[in-house]
């Protein structure tokens, strides 16, 4: 994935439509936006950064999961079985990009009065006790959809698509606007490229 | 507390109201058993912000929506979509709707007033909020005042309701805090805006205004974000660094002077750059028209054309004759009258305006008005040409766009007008690149007998009559937009307003007033005032909660709507332009025992007997037209008029007007419902007025005579009446607007520092809060996100400013203004000119009743006046910038 900082206006609109898709109960997001104010008066200006998981080449998450929870597809997606997902929060703490999130108890957006009948059904195969994380929308891909962060973004400033084709629209914007990744220190080889704004 | 920890305790104290509810999940209508297992997708049309034009899909499985997102497939917004939006299933399964009808068994009302709710039956509602309308209309039916607003914008028969019902007084509660449309009608003939042509714009200014970031307006977006990739250079003149500054140039202003600063400009242009469009100045403009000693035209003997001078001839001539040469510039003697070319007059009362004399109220140093000016008149190619679809047109690819920051306070209209004048002097109105209208495209710039493009929507000026027929007192502001606080001062101040009728009544449907204008209490003690107040309501707001009765309405992903594409607010582009269109909303189950408002609106004028026949709410629905679209818009046109005499469904009805719409080419609902919209392209070029009237075939407005005129007759029909305006002394005070020259007035709040204001409050819409369609800061979703935030719900001031007051980030402040006081977080940012104190969106008051998220936040309108003297004269906006002081809390005990 490239997100294009140049274009991205900050108005969370990925994050809002992730929530939407996974029905991720309060307090658990698998995207946020940083918000941060750049220079000083008259030279400042507002900056963002969308936050996905990275899906690392060399995941710091999959390295500390003692249960294999965590895996690589062959495509390079980092995904969770939650099946196999003991709790122990190993991944959230290793993860440098904040992108993990374990759930202690699935709350309710309306509190006291219950579940709405959205969540019901987008709950039911969501377990109290474990491990989750963006998945770049696997079950979207599979139907040939983008993940809802990229088709919703009205600023159209994300990209996704295959970084081992050279050609592809997402290597060709890397080479040419030297897109940077994300804490590149840790080595965990993030799969999401910033076009530095 | 940190708004966190705040935001936490309210979702837990949510469970407090649940009684007032009833065991409300439980109530929610059980899904149709025949939807179980099934997975199906509807068409949707997304009303999360006022432009509501975003094609969604509605994806439900078991009966249950479990998605909303944009359509890929479908214009204008090919499957992007905002927070907003995305947010909408929430706004559906959100407990705090109103859910069954309702009417109040305790007379005495407040925001924390417990009415004791009686559910009652669809019948029993209707028939009671009939029998009290009925008693008003029977001792005057003006007594009713409706109020629409942003919380409904899908009903048809609202004002077919009120015309049939017999009032006129039909009022939104959204518009007099943007005031925005009486110089683009003067100007340019055009509604609701002027917009920037991103398909091509070089170079742009924008002030107090939004091209789509600050509130996540999708179209918009779209378009910013291209044209920023595409090199657009632009410069927003703003005290906040905002989401679209950040993208360009940022000029800090000091709050509420943007007049000063576009004078400043035009002083500029006119006496040190002096390259100007010359050609559009002679040919376009009445720059060149005579004007006499008394500032009236010139006017030919006998043709009474207004006059210009040949300088080949050496005489005036009508202007309609064969020129050689014509005068922008000269003194003339005709008819034994000195008299001057109107560009000269304007450049003489603009030659004070110095940068240097702007900066004292502005702080702008004067080198960047220089340059920023310099740079416009270099960008806009004077002389240059474009050609589409093999018409060529002039091509200045610069924009001057100025909205409700900028209008909204007294000298706020000639601050636009000022800005038109900047456009006009380079020759970019209503042609590519350049300042355009986004109303209806067709012929409507044509001239008046003067020559000059003919006044349209706000700038026709309502008639004057005394004592005034409209609560909204429209006589006395003749271009007024909406008037809610005119309407609160009629009702607690009937006498001063010379009102011969008394306000009785209130009929809320979707407008809320007490939370979207200003002076809360004062709204809540004019809503006691009134007899009987009905609210078709979605949630318990404030008009709700104050009402006697409850007609519980749809949420929008429920509400079945065909409406017609209009032009986007904030600019346009390719991707839209020459789109006319007509779009789906396919309804999904209703969860409670709710209804359309407009099936409300039929069964009320059936009951009160104004449902049918001649004068009935199906003839003026025959009648009604699209305010903005006119022709191209959806109306019941020739055969699919409604039969007076017999009950339509709502399908019925939109079925009528789809087949009547003149690019539908015979198709109906059932051809509507196949893809969710019906679209037709015009040719590129028809979407440029210009194209319409091109060379000399229309005059823009450059001396603004018709406001002069309308001056004129307000003061003889004052000064007959031997009154002035309502509640203001001095006439002058308002009729020194409407001067045909702008000029510099000193605002309401502007000498606010000698009592001791030293700063200006400012607002602004955001990402997720844009109108309060759907309840917007209620929504949980959207309030994860907000209350995470830095600068969303807070109170923002510069890091000088806190430090001179000794305020520190992050403690709890007061701000005061002379009309309101209220209290948040402190947030100190660099994103604010030190005289400004920022309060984004629209949080806080909200009522005992409502979504606890409704009461967290900063009111910002609290601090705001439904005093007349804080009010634009010309168009009655009220000022968005009060003076205002910042104390700690502790200070305040």
């Amino acid at each position: 994935m490239v997100i294009d900082l140049k274009r991205c206006a900050g108005c969370n609109s990925c994050t809002i439509a992730c929530k939407a898709e996974k029905g991720t109960p309060p307090g658990v997001g698998y995207h946020r936006v940083e918000k941060y104010e750049v220079g000083r008066y008259p030279a400042a200006r507002m900056g963002f950064r969308p936050i996905p998981c990275m899906h690392c080449k060399e995941p710091a998450c999959l390295e500390v999961c003692p249960t294999g929870a965590t895996y690589k597809r062959y495509d390079g997606l980092v995904l969770v079985d939650h099946n196999r997902c003991m709790g122990c929060r190993y991944c959230v703490l290793a993860c440098p990009y904040g992108a993990r999130h374990f759930i202690r108890r699935i709350e309710n957006y309306y509190g006291h009065f219950g579940r709405t009948p959205y969540e019901i059904l987008k709950q039911k195969n969501l377990d109290e006790g474990i491990a989750v994380k963006c998945d770049f929308c696997v079950e979207r891909l599979e139907r040939g959809r983008l993940p809802a962060c990229v088709e919703t973004c009205p600023a159209q400033a994300r990209y996704f698509g295959d970084l081992d084709d050279p050609k592809s629209e997402v290597s060709n914007l890397i080479a040419k606007e030297h897109a940077r990744k994300l804490k590149e220190e840790f080595g965990t080889e993030p799969s999401v490229y910033y076009i530095e704004g | 507390m940190g708004k966190k920890e705040l935001y936490g305790r309210i979702v837990k104290e949510m469970g407090a109201l649940r009684p007032l509810f009833g065991e409300a999940p439980n109530r929610w209508k059980k899904v149709d058993p025949s939807s179980i297992g099934e997975k199906k997708t509807l068409f949707g049309l997304c009303r999360a912000c006022m432009q509501g034009d975003c094609a969604t899909l509605v994806h439900m499985e078991d009966g249950i929506v479990v998605r909303v997102e944009g359509n890929p497939d479908a214009p204008p917004n090919w499957g992007t979509l905002c927070p907003k939006g995305n947010a909408e299933i929430m706004a559906l399964y959100n407990p705090y709707r109103i859910k069954t009808p309702m009417i109040r068994t305790n007379p005495e009302k407040g925001l924390d007033v417990d009415p004791m709710w009686k559910e009652v039956t669809w019948d029993e509602a209707l028939d009671y909020a009939a029998e009290g309308l009925r008693k008003i209309r029977e001792k005057d039916p003006r007594g009713l005042i409706i109020c629409k607003g942003w919380g409904q914008r899908d009903t048809i028969m609202r004002k077919p309701f009120g015309q049939a019902f017999g009032t006129p007084n039909e009022t939104g509660s959204h518009g007099a805090l943007c005031t925005v449309h009486f110089p683009t009608g003067l100007v340019q003939s055009g509604h609701p805006v002027a917009i920037v042509d991103l398909e091509y714009c070089q170079y742009h200014i924008t002030l107090g205004r939004s091209l789509g970031p600050n509130f996540s307006s999708v179209p918009g977006m779209r378009r910013f974000a291209r044209a920023i990739a595409r090199g657009m250079k632009l410069i927003v003149v703003d005290p906040r660094s905002s989401y679209e500054a950040s993208k360009g140039e940022w000029v800090p202003i000091r709050p509420g002077t943007d007049l000063a600063f576009l004078l400043s400009m035009a002083h500029v242009m006119l006496h040190e750059i002096k390259v100007f469009d010359v050609w559009f100045l002679k040919n376009r403009t009445n720059a060149p028209y005579l004007i006499d000693e008394k500032g009236e035209y010139i006017r030919d003997p006998e043709t009474k054309k207004p006059m210009m001078w040949d300088t080949v001839e050496n005489r005036a001539k009508p202007y309609n004759g064969e020129f050689k040469d014509i005068a922008l510039s000269g003194t003339y003697n005709i008819q034994g009258m000195l008299c001057k070319t109107a560009f000269d007059l304007i450049k003489e009362e603009f030659e004070k305006y110095t940068p240097e004399w702007a900066e004292k109220i502005t702080t702008v140093p004067p080198e960047t008005v220089r340059r920023l000016a310099r740079e416009f008149v270099e960008h806009a190619r004077i002389g240059s040409t474009i050609e589409i679809d093999g018409f060529t047109f002039p091509f200045r690819p610069v924009s001057l766009n100025v909205e409700r920051n900028v209008t909204n306070r007294r000298g706020g209209t000639y601050a636009d007008l000022v800005g038109k004048i900047i456009n006009m002097l380079v020759g970019n109105i209503e042609v590519p690149g350049g300042c355009l209208s986004c109303g209806f495209r067709g012929p409507i710039m044509g001239p008046t007998d003067e020559g000059t493009t003919t006044p349209r929507y706000e700038a026709v000026p309502r008639p004057f009559t005394f004592p005034p027929e409209h609560a909204t007192l429209q006589e006395f502001y003749p271009h007024q937009h909406t008037a809610p606080h005119l309407v609160l001062n009629a009702i607690l101040y009937p006498e001063k307003c010379y009102l011969p009728y008394r306000v009785e009544g209130w009929l809320s449907v979707g407008g809320n007033p007490i939370r979207q204008n200003a002076q809360p209490e004062k709204y809540v003690e004019g809503f006691k005032k009134l007899s009987f107040v009905v609210s078709i309501a979605f949630h318990m707001d404030e008009p709700a909660i104050l009402s006697d009765v409850l007609l519980p309405e749809h949420s929008a992903l429920e509400r079945l709507r065909v409406a017609s594409f209009h032009v986007q607010h904030q600019s346009i582009d390719n991707e839209v332009s020459g789109l006319k269109m007509i779009q789906l909303r396919e309804p999904v189950p209703t969860l409670f025992n709710t209804r359309n408002a407009d099936d409300i609106f039929m069964d009320l004028a059936e009951r009160l007997g104004i449902l049918y026949g001649e004068g009935g709410l199906y003839d003026y629905l025959n009648q009604d037209e699209d305010f903005v679209e006119k022709s191209d818009g959806l109306s019941l046109n020739g055969e699919w008029k409604l039969d007076l005499n017999r009950r339509y469904t709502l399908e019925e009805i939109f079925d009528r007007q789809i087949k009547g719409w003149p690019y539908s080419g015979g198709k109906g609902l059932k051809e509507l419902r196949e893809k969710g919209y019906i679209e037709y392209w015009k040719p590129k070029k028809e979407f440029y007025l210009y194209y319409y009237f091109p060379d000399n075939k229309t005059r823009h407005p450059m001396y603004f005579m018709e406001l002069k005129r309308v001056g004129d007759r307000l003061r003889t029909n004052l000064l007959e009446h031997n009154i002035s305006f309502p509640m203001i002394e001095d006439m002058d005070y308002v009729l020194n607007l409407y001067r045909p020259i702008p000029h510099w007035v000193e605002s309401s709040e502007f000498r606010g520092p000698e009592e001791g204001y030293d700063l200006w409050a400012i607002n602004w819409k955001t990402p997720y809060f844009a109108c309060d369609s759907s309840n917007l800061t209620g929504n949980p979703w959207l309030a994860e996100v907000y209350t995470k935030d830095p600068w969303e719900s807070v109170i923002l001031i510069n890091p000088a400013t806190a430090l001179r007051k000794g305020l520190k980030d992050g403690q709890m402040v007061v701000v005061e203004s002379r009309y309101g006081r209220i209290e948040g977080r402190l947030k100190v940012s660099e994103l604010f000119h030190p005289d400004a104190v920022g309060i984004g969106g629209g949080y806080g008051l909200g009522t005992c009743q409502s979504n606890p998220l409704n009461r967290m936040g900063p009111n910002f309108n609290a601090l705001l006046s439904i005093d007349p003297i804080t009010y634009d004269g010309v168009s009655a906006g009220q000022d968005t910038a009060p003076a205002v002081r910042v104390y700690g809390k502790e200070e305040a005990r």
